[in-house]
C-alpha cells in the first residue's frame, strides 16, 4: 500500500504547552484511519497541521510525495487534501445546490471567471454529489435551513466536490442523535469503499471508530501512545489506562 | 429524473428569463421616456439618480455579494469625474477617451489600495478603504494649480442640448448594469457571496480568497470610475468635495435602503435616495434627519431593503 500522507515528528507548541509533540503519522491509501484519544490530546490541532491551518513548530509533512508544512491552506487543498470540520461550515445563506457548485467552481479553478458561464456539467455534477450523500431532494433549500444531520452531509458533499485524495473528516457525529449517527457512519464507510477514497477521522464514538476503521491512531497528551489494527488498539494495555473507566473501549 | 428535472429546470427558467429581460427593456424604456418627456430641470434630477445608480450598483458588489463594507468608493468615483475634466482642460480628450479610460483607471486605483485594505478584516477594512479617499481628498484640495482645488474643474460639453446627455448617462448606466449582472451571475459572482457567507470554508475549499475579493475590489472600482465620468456629463464638473468620506456613504445607503442582497436593489435606492433628498429639500431643512429614520427603520425592520419590502421576486441572498 502507497502511503498518501506521512507525518514526522511532528509538532506545535503554544508558547511552552506542547499541543501536539512529535507525532508520526503514515495514512495508507483507500483506508480509513481514524485518530482517536481523551479531550484535549491535540486531535483538532494535529488536524489544523495537516490541512496548513497551523504551521507545525516541528518535524515534516509530506502528502502525495510534496512537502506541505508551511504551505498555505489553500495551496495545500489543490493538492487534494480536503477537510470536513469538527464545526459543520457551510454558506448559510446560498441554496445546497449553489454550495456544491461553488466547491466544483474552485477544483475546476474557475473561481475568477467572471465571463464565461457555468459549464452545462456542472448543475448535473452538483445534483450527483447531492444525491451521492443523500440530499437530493433539499437542493433548493438554503443551507441554514436543513437539519443537522443535512448540513453535515452537506459539509461532506462539499469535500468530495473537490475530488480530494485525502478526506479529513474532525469529529464527523459530534452533537448528533443515534439516528444521524449512524447515517454519517455509513456514509463514510460508502465513500471509502465504494469510491476508493481515503479518509482520515478523529472521532469519540467508539462504536464508530471500531466498527468501520482499518487503522487507528491513539492520541494522549499530544504523542502517539498506540498504532494498529482495531483489534490492537483495543487490547493496548496502555490506551485502556488512557480510557480507564471508559467501557466502550473496555469492552 | 436527470433528465426529467433539467427539462422542468429549463422550462421554469425560460419564461422567467424572458420575463426578466422584458422588465429591464421597459424599466429603460420608461427612464427614456421620463427624460424625454419631464422639464429639463426635472429630467435632470432622474439623470442624477440613473448615474449614481452605477455607483450604488458597483458598490453593492462588494457590500450585497462579497460582505465587504467599504467607505472609500468616492476615490474611484472621483477618479473618473476628474479624469474626464483635467482630460479635457489639460490635454483636450475628447469625452470618449475619458469613459473609455474610466474603468481602467478606476481598477489600477483599486489595486494598491485593495493589496493593502483587503489584508484586514471588517472595520478595518472599512476604515483603510476610508483612510485612502481622504488621503485623495487632501491632495485634491492642495493640488490647487492641477485641480483646480475647492474652485472645482469645470468642463464644457458637446451635449449641449441635456436629452442628449440624458440618454447618454442612461445607455451606460444600462450597460454598466447588464455587465455587473452578467459578472454577479458568473461563476465569480458565486464564489464572492460563498466567501461572503464563510471565507474559511472557501479557502479549505482551494480558492485564494485574497486574490477573488482584491478581483471583486477593482472592478467595483473600474465601475465607479464610469459613475463619476457620468456624474459629469450632468454637472459639468467635479470638485473635491467628491472624495469627502460622504460621497463614500452615499451609495452604501442607497444599497442598505434598497435592498443589497437583491441585484436591482441599489437601484432602487439610488432612486429613493435621490428623488427624495430633491423634493424633500424644498419641503425640510432636515433631510437628513427622515433619511437617518428611513435608514434605521430599515436596518431594524427589513435588513434586505425595500427590495425585499416589494418582494419583486423571491431571490437568494
Amino acid at each position: 500500500m502507497t502511503v498518501v500522507l506521512d507525518a514526522q515528528g511532528l509538532g506545535k507548541r503554544f508558547g511552552s504547552f506542547h499541543a501536539v509533540d512529535g507525532v508520526d503519522l503514515a495514512v495508507e491509501e483507500g483506508a480509513i484511519h481514524s485518530v482517536i484519544g481523551p479531550n484535549g490530546a491535540g486531535k483538532t490541532t494535529l488536524f489544523r497541521l495537516l490541512t496548513g491551518v497551523l504551521t507545525p513548530t516541528s518535524g515534516t509533512l509530506v502528502f502525495r510525495g510534496e512537502r506541505t508544512e508551511g504551505k498555505r491552506p489553500h495551496a495545500i487543498a489543490r493538492r487534494g487534501l480536503v477537510q470536513s470540520f469538527q464545526m459543520t461550515s457551510i454558506f448559510p445563506r446560498l441554496t445546497a445546490l449553489e454550495s456544491v457548485e461553488a466547491a466544483i467552481v474552485a477544483r475546476e479553478r474557475r473561481a475568477l471567471d467572471c465571463v464565461t458561464r457555468f459549464h452545462r456539467s456542472t448543475a448535473g455534477e452538483a445534483r450527483e454529489l447531492l444525491d451521492s450523500v443523500g440530499l437530493g431532494e433539499v437542493g433548493q433549500l438554503r443551507a441554514d435551513t436543513l437539519s443537522h444531520g443535512d448540513q453535515r452531509a452537506l459539509d461532506i458533499a462539499l469535500a468530495l466536490a473537490t475530488r480530494p485524495s485525502l478526506l479529513l473528516l474532525d469529529e464527523p457525529t459530534a452533537g448528533m442523535s443515534p439516528t444521524e449517527t449512524h447515517r454519517i457512519r455509513g456514509l463514510v464507510s460508502e465513500l471509502a469503499r465504494g469510491r476508493g477514497l481515503t479518509v482520515l477521522f478523529s472521532e469519540h464514538d467508539m462504536d464508530v471508530v471500531f466498527g468501520i476503521s482499518d487503522r487507528v491512531t491513539v492520541l494522549h497528551e499530544g504523542r502517539v501512545i498506540a498504532e494498529g489494527s482495531v483489534a490492537d488498539v483495543q487490547a493496548d494495555p496502555q490506551v485502556m489506562a488512557v480510557y480507564l473507566g471508559s467501557a466502550e473501549v473496555a469492552a | 429524473m436527470e433528465l426529467a428535472d433539467r427539462i422542468t429546470a429549463r422550462a421554469a427558467g425560460r419564461p422567467r428569463a424572458l420575463a426578466g429581460a422584458l422588465g429591464v427593456l421597459g424599466l429603460v424604456g420608461g427612464i427614456a421616456a421620463l427624460g424625454l418627456l419631464l422639464p429639463v430641470s426635472e429630467a435632470l434630477i432622474v439623470e442624477d439618480a440613473v448615474g449614481v445608480s452605477v455607483f450604488a450598483l458597483a458598490t453593492n458588489l462588494l457590500l450585497g455579494y462579497g460582505g465587504l463594507v467599504s467607505f472609500g468608493q468616492a476615490a474611484f468615483y472621483a477618479s473618473g469625474a476628474y479624469l474626464v475634466t483635467l482630460g479635457w482642460r489639460r490635454w483636450d480628450w475628447s469625452f470618449w477617451l475619458a469613459l473609455a479610460l474610466a474603468p481602467f483607471l478606476g481598477a489600477a486605483l483599486a489595486l494598491p489600495i485593495g493589496l493593502i485594505a483587503l489584508r484586514t478584516r471588517k472595520l478595518y477594512f472599512a476604515l483603510l478603504t476610508l483612510a485612502f479617499s481622504q488621503l485623495f481628498f487632501v491632495l485634491a484640495e492642495k493640488q490647487f494649480t492641477f485641480t483646480g482645488g475647492d474652485d472645482g474643474s469645470f468642463v464644457k460639453f458637446w451635449a449641449t442640448e441635456p436629452r442628449h446627455g440624458f440618454l447618454l448617462v442612461l445607455a451606460v448606466a444600462a450597460v454598466s448594469a447588464l455587465a455587473l449582472w452578467w459578472i454577479v451571475s458568473s461563476p465569480f459572482g458565486l464564489v464572492l457571496r460563498a466567501t461572503r457567507e464563510n471565507r474559511e470554508r472557501m479557502e479549505a475549499l482551494g480558492v485564494n480568497v485574497f486574490a477573488h475579493q482584491l478581483a471583486a475590489f477593482m472592478i467595483s472600482g473600474a465601475f465607479c470610475s464610469v459613475a463619476g465620468v457620468l456624474f459629469v456629463v450632468y454637472s459639468q464638473t467635479s470638485y473635491p468635495t467628491l472624495l469627502q468620506w460622504t460621497t463614500s456613504g452615499e451609495p452604501v445607503i442607497m444599497a442598505v435602503v434598497g435592498g443589497m442582497f437583491a441585484f436591482l436593489g441599489p437601484v432602487i435606492g439610488a432612486f429613493v435616495y435621490t428623488l427624495g433628498h430633491h423634493y424633500l429639500i424644498q419641503h425640510t431643512t432636515h433631510w437628513q434627519l427622515i433619511l437617518g429614520a428611513v435608514l434605521l427603520a430599515i436596518v431594524l425592520l427589513r435588513p434586505d431593503g425595500l427590495a425585499g419590502l416589494l418582494q419583486l421576486r423571491r431571490r437568494k441572498a
